[in-house]
């Protein structure tokens, strides 16, 4: 003989109840869908900005900036001179066959738009990261890798730009691939031909646009160049540190590349944390509008809860049943909001502030929308099921008696 | 059949509710035995405290004072966990309004109450065949209550209410909701069920002619036993 007090009632009625009042049913299901779908999108947005700059920084790798402007690259301004300087100073710096791993660049956020396109509205909207290199950029960035086309040449106002980005522009790697007729771009509406596609899947190269850095210059009317970047071998930090020191006529600072994504993911945290907040108050708008709906099938039902318990079923198993009704309920909405977002989301490109980061739908974003779409069914429910249950079962059987 | 061990035994039972800082007397000294296998109908009007000594005799309600014993329980001492593991295997209760799932066929109405009883599936069956055959409502064992007339509906509550093998059949009003033929039926067929199978039932009712059914009529007026025990027939 089991013990009723810890008898479930059976899974078929919170399955069958779950069909009861469909117009609720469809209520309760968008509303946890939206929920779900919100948060897998700020999982992925967050976690995409997150690894994409902590990605981007190379073990090894230090950068040469403008001294006072460690915290951004973009404001920095160095000689166009010092990676020059620079290879003839130190000892230990990486080569393979002869090529030197030092990257003179130049990074400058500019607008940016497919030509033939309407001219997006309000520039920020459509400003990308525009990096000024040489062919050694690709020695210093090893996550970067031509996957389509060629690289821009020098004084033909071309252009590689990132498979995200290329995402947006809507350039596949047979538009690069052609001989003529390739696609163009505007950038500071100067048209640019789009010659190559860069793969560089996770961080922030996969949404800028790279051309030759003597074509930057020209067309930004610059002389100082942002930064150097050098991989060293056999040299250490303190080594180009030293370096900056003792050149202060360049008026240069040496800093860890890994270190300085590092501090710019610190800095995009209020923006993570924007991200998450906005998410979790359209949620909770949400989450309401579901719960009110489950609240209007429990209250309507107190009854029939009553004559449960006159059954002999407890109030544990009720309150279990409700809550299975309710999870149940809640996945109606939760599972397909999962797959819509890992087929609307994955892959997709964000612009962000001087850059465009790919959504990834992963496991961990899969989990936390699945996580929350639980949670809301289970602590969801108790409200309601527990203002059920508050009254006593001869109240609750008379509950709608006119 | 009736013997002579009681199955309710009731001493100066008492029920009180307060209402606005009030005090509410709604039983008062109910001195009350009915035996095993008895046929009892407690008649009265409105608020005179009927239903409320049904639901103490159901568990479902506690004395505030007096003593209730039933099928050998004293109700005031169990806890709410012990009272519905007893409810589930002593009492079967028959609602006015029926109160079935309107999701559940009646086939899964009536086995519902069953999954407290431990049984499998197929012994579940036998048992929910047997009920359904008793009421005579067996060919509609794939219906779900909406497909059913007011008296079926009371057919497949009494159902539920005995698939248990309850030793205490309680029911409130059971013709309440249902127009005379319907109501003739079920009463029928509580008196066939007292009848073959020795049922203890104990029903609330407030029509002479439904009480008449009964083996004893119990009559009650504002909280209190207005007729001494006897025999109605």
């Amino acid at each position: 003989m089991s013990d009723s007090s810890f008898t479930p009632i059976p899974l078929f009625y919170a399955a069958r109840n779950i069909g009861r009042s469909p117009l609720r049913l469809v209520l309760t299901a968008s509303g946890a869908a939206l929920v779900v779908f919100l948060v897998v999108g700020a999982m992925a947005s967050v976690r995409a900005l997150d690894a994409g700059v902590r990605a981007s920084g190379t073990l090894g790798n230090v950068m040469i900036v403008g001294a006072g402007s460690e915290e951004s690259v973009e404001r920095s301004e160095i000689p166009a001179s010092a990676p020059g300087v620079l290879a003839a100073s130190i000892k230990g710096i990486r080569t393979t066959a002869g090529a030197v791993y030092i990257s003179p660049e130049l990074h400058t956020p500019l607008p940016l738009y497919r030509e033939g396109d309407p001219a997006p509205e309000g520039s920020a909207r459509s400003l990308a990261l525009v990096r000024g290199v040489e062919p050694a950029a690709f020695l210093v960035h090893p996550q970067a890798r031509l996957a389509a086309g060629r690289i821009p040449e020098v004084g033909a106002d071309e252009v590689a730009v990132g498979r995200s980005l290329a995402a947006t522009l809507r350039i596949a790697d047979g538009d690069v691939e052609r001989n003529g007729d390739r696609p163009r771009v505007l950038i500071d509406e100067h048209p640019h031909t789009v010659t190559g596609i860069i793969d560089a899947p996770g961080v922030a190269i996969d949404g800028e646009a790279w051309m030759p850095i003597t074509d930057l210059l020209v067309l930004t009317k610059r002389q100082t160049i942002s930064a150097a970047i050098v991989s060293l071998d056999g040299a250490e930090l303190g080594d180009v540190e030293a370096f900056a020191a003792r050149r202060s006529d360049l008026e240069v600072a040496a800093i860890d590349e890994r270190a300085y994504y590092e501090q710019l993911a610190q800095f995009f945290r209020p923006v993570r944390l924007l991200i998450a907040l906005s998410a979790f108050v359209v949620s909770v708008g949400a989450m309401f509008g579901g719960l009110n709906a489950l609240d209007a099938s429990f209250a309507s039902r107190s009854r029939e809860i009553a004559m449960l318990q006159v059954l002999g079923f407890s109030r544990t198993a009720v309150i279990g049943s409700l809550m299975q009704e309710s999870v149940l309920a809640v996945a109606t909405g939760a599972l397909p909001a999962v797959l819509l977002a890992r087929l609307v989301l994955d892959g997709v490109g964000v612009r962000f502030s001087m850059g465009i980061f790919s959504l990834s739908v992963d496991a961990t974003c899969v989990a936390s929308g699945l996580g929350a779409g639980l949670m809301l069914g289970l602590v969801g429910c108790l409200p309601p099921a527990i203002r059920c249950l508050r009254s006593s079962i001869p109240v609750a059987l008379k509950a709608d008696l006119v | 059949m009736v013997t002579t061990e009681p199955i309710i035994r009731c001493h100066s039972l008492e029920k009180h509710y307060e209402r606005g800082g009030e005090p509410v007397r709604v039983l008062e000294s109910i001195d009350i035995d009915i035996a095993r296998g008895e046929f009892v109908a407690l008649m009265g009007p409105s608020g005179s405290g009927k239903t409320t000594l049904l639901n103490l005799f159901a568990g479902i309600d506690t004395p505030s004072g007096g003593s209730l014993v039933v099928d050998g329980h004293d109700i005031a001492t169990l806890s709410r966990a012990a009272l519905a593991h007893w409810r589930s295997r002593s009492v079967g209760y028959i609602f006015q309004l029926y109160h079935l799932v309107p999701v559940l066929t009646a086939y899964e109405n009536v086995e519902l109450p069953l999954f407290l009883h431990g049984l499998s599936g197929a012994q579940r069956h036998a048992r929910v065949a047997e009920a359904l055959e008793a009421v005579q409502i067996a060919d509609r064992y794939s219906h779900y209550p909406r497909q059913l007339s007011g008296g079926q509906e009371q057919r497949v509550a009494i159902a539920r209410a005995i698939v248990g093998n309850p030793s205490l059949l309680l029911a409130d009003e059971p013709t309440g909701d249902l127009d005379r033929a319907a109501a003739t039926g079920v009463m029928d067929l509580l008196a066939r069920l007292h009848r073959e199978r020795g049922q203890t039932i104990v029903m609330v009712t407030h029509d002479p002619h439904t009480a008449e059914r009964a083996q004893r009529i119990i009559h009650l007026e504002k909280g209190r036993l207005v007729e001494p025990l006897g025999a109605a027939r």
